[in-house]
């Protein structure tokens, strides 16, 4: 083993303020920890905030960030949106596309010619590249620039672009691939040919918290039990399937239960839920924390998850979760770590939140389980240590 | 509506054992014909795209079939005004009848037209699953045959 020294991580944007996004966080928190270690960090990221727009907001050069060298680089402007629409929804469809259209298709994704341009400069100024996620042109491109040196953050979904010709070999041209969780790792592996000694499966050190479950609820005026959902609002992520749940949750039981949402994206509610939905949008940490210790559980409806921070914060502050059984990842941990349900189906959602709600005694149970899973597996010197074995591997 | 069917015991929780519990009540009360309910498939609208085993494809078309046809029978009809509440009960009754009576062919057509597309989508369901069980027997094969 060598020991990587001169480290660069590569993420489209960089987490600050009410920009956030969950593999972003994630390679910074990476990037933190390996700097605390005395590692040199750079960071390689993007001037944009707004993941829709993309849009260069952050002025461009480099700021020292919690002890790590942040470099911003415009995005490019003269992408070609239309073609890029038009490609990946032909993806999303499952549709066929030539290696040109494939190629086309990530070449007018997010992308950044000047952070290119800088890892190209000089090859040598780092011992080992830190990309993702997968799916950005970015990653793909600077993935290629030194493959051996890169190591893949690809926080991977059961998506069709995971299938796409090109997508896989960057997975298995790049010198190492760290997973979030051992069903992201088992994905990649149908999907791919990788060999077993490139393939680590790290994640994320969460930082212990306690949150007063009574806070939240008792600042903002909430009187009835609540689920909460806490990110990125958008079909992929599930949100509508919650809301229709919720819904006929409440027709069906005539109990009062309301939904809190944090988080940003729009939400089509229905209008006889509305009155039950306190959209909060983005909060500081520590009243998100409160706002999850107190919930009855926290809903995950996402199928496309290769870690899930939020589940690990709601476990952190004692809240159990219920989750969609789609999603591998947050199915092994509920298994793994006994701390929350999951359902296939709407009778299922609806006895599982019933038993939450009748149970107090199942509701503690099933927290402090999954408070204990955080601080046994994802503590950070135990992440510490599998990350630089991840960064430390030669090259086979 | 629910009952609390969970008991922890010495070791604690068995998130295995509790979910497996909870299918096999769902299972017992959708023979019952509990989840037999509209709202119910209008929930599961966006859950289509979960939808992967033969199970499930079945109680979907359960929920679509207990809610397509459109109801226009009689149904108790109350006042909760004290005064004149006899007179009142009889208006309603009265606009009532005649209101099923001038949609009476708007009804009976949208009732048809549910009951083809069901029809449709029953045909359409199973054949699919016809096609799928043949190509994964054929696959499976196919991998045996390695």
């Amino acid at each position: 083993m060598s020991r990587a020294q001169r480290i660069a991580f590569i993420a489209p944007r960089f987490p600050e303020g009410a920009t956030v996004g969950g593999a972003e966080t994630l390679l910074k928190n990476l990037a933190n920890c390996a700097a605390a270690a005395g590692r040199e960090v750079s960071f390689l990221t993007t001037c944009a905030r707004n993941h829709f727009s993309w849009a260069n907001e952050v002025p461009p050069g480099e700021r020292t960030i919690n002890g790590v060298k942040v470099h911003f680089f415009p995005v490019d402007e003269d992408r070609d949106i239309p073609t890029f629409a038009r490609l990946q929804e032909i993806i999303s469809r499952g549709g066929h596309l030539s290696t040109e259209d494939q190629k086309a298709w990530l070449a007018n994704s997010v992308n950044s010619r000047p952070l290119c341009e800088y890892l190209r400069a000089d090859t040598g100024k780092f011992d080992k590249i830190v990309a993702g996620p997968y799916l950005f042109g970015i990653t793909y491109f600077a993935a290629a620039i030194n493959p051996h040196k890169t190591v893949l953050v690809p926080c991977l979904h059961d998506e069709p672009f995971a299938y796409l010709p090109v997508i896989g070999e960057m997975f298995e041209n790049v010198g190492g691939i760290m997973f979030n969780s051992e069903p992201e790792r088992d994905l990649a592996a149908r999907l791919y040919k990788l060999q077993s000694r490139r393939c680590f499966v790290v994640g994320m050190g969460i930082t212990p918290f306690s949150a007063d479950p009574s806070a939240f609820a008792a600042r903002r005026g909430i009187d009835a039990p609540y689920v909460i959902y806490c990110g990125r609002r958008e079909p992929l992520k599930g949100t509508p399937l919650l809301l229709d749940y919720v819904n006929a949750f409440r027709c069906r039981s005539g109990r009062d239960i309301k939904l809190v949402v944090t988080g940003s994206g729009p939400m089509n509610i229905p209008p006889e839920l509305e009155p039950h939905v306190l959209d909060v949008g983005f909060l500081e940490e520590d009243e998100k924390h409160e706002a999850m210790a107190g919930a009855v559980a926290f809903c995950h409806p996402s199928r496309n998850e290769s870690f899930s921070i939020v589940i690990m914060e709601s476990w952190l502050a004692g809240t159990p979760v219920l989750v969609t059984a789609a999603s591998d990842v947050m199915r092994d941990h509920c298994l793994k770590g006994n701390g929350g349900l999951w359902f296939r189906s709407y009778p299922e959602f609806e006895e599982e939140l019933s038993a939450l709600l009748d149970n107090s005694e199942l509701r503690t149970a099933l927290g402090k389980n999954g408070r204990e899973y955080v601080l046994r597996e994802y503590a950070w010197p135990t992440i510490e240590k599998k990350l630089f074995t991840a960064m430390d591997a030669d090259v086979p | 509506m629910s009952e609390s069917i969970f008991k922890i015991g010495a070791q604690g929780v068995d998130t295995g054992a509790i979910v497996e519990e909870i299918r096999a009540t769902v299972a017992r009360k959708a023979e019952q014909g509990l989840y037999s309910d509209p709202r119910i498939a209008r929930a599961e609208k966006t859950n289509l795209s979960n939808l992967s085993d033969r199970e499930f494809d079945q109680y979907y078309m359960e929920c679509l079939r207990d809610a397509v046809f459109v109801d226009i029978n009689d149904f108790e009809i109350h006042e909760k005004r004290r005064f004149f509440s006899g007179f009142l009960v009889g208006l309603k009754r009265l606009i009532w009848k005649m209101l099923r009576f001038y949609t009476y062919r708007l009804w009976s057509q949208q009732n048809e037209v549910n009951g083809i597309l069901l029809a449709a989508a029953e045909a359409n369901e199973s054949r699919n699953r016809e096609r799928i069980d043949e190509l994964e027997a054929r696959l499976a094969r196919l991998e045996g045959r390695k």
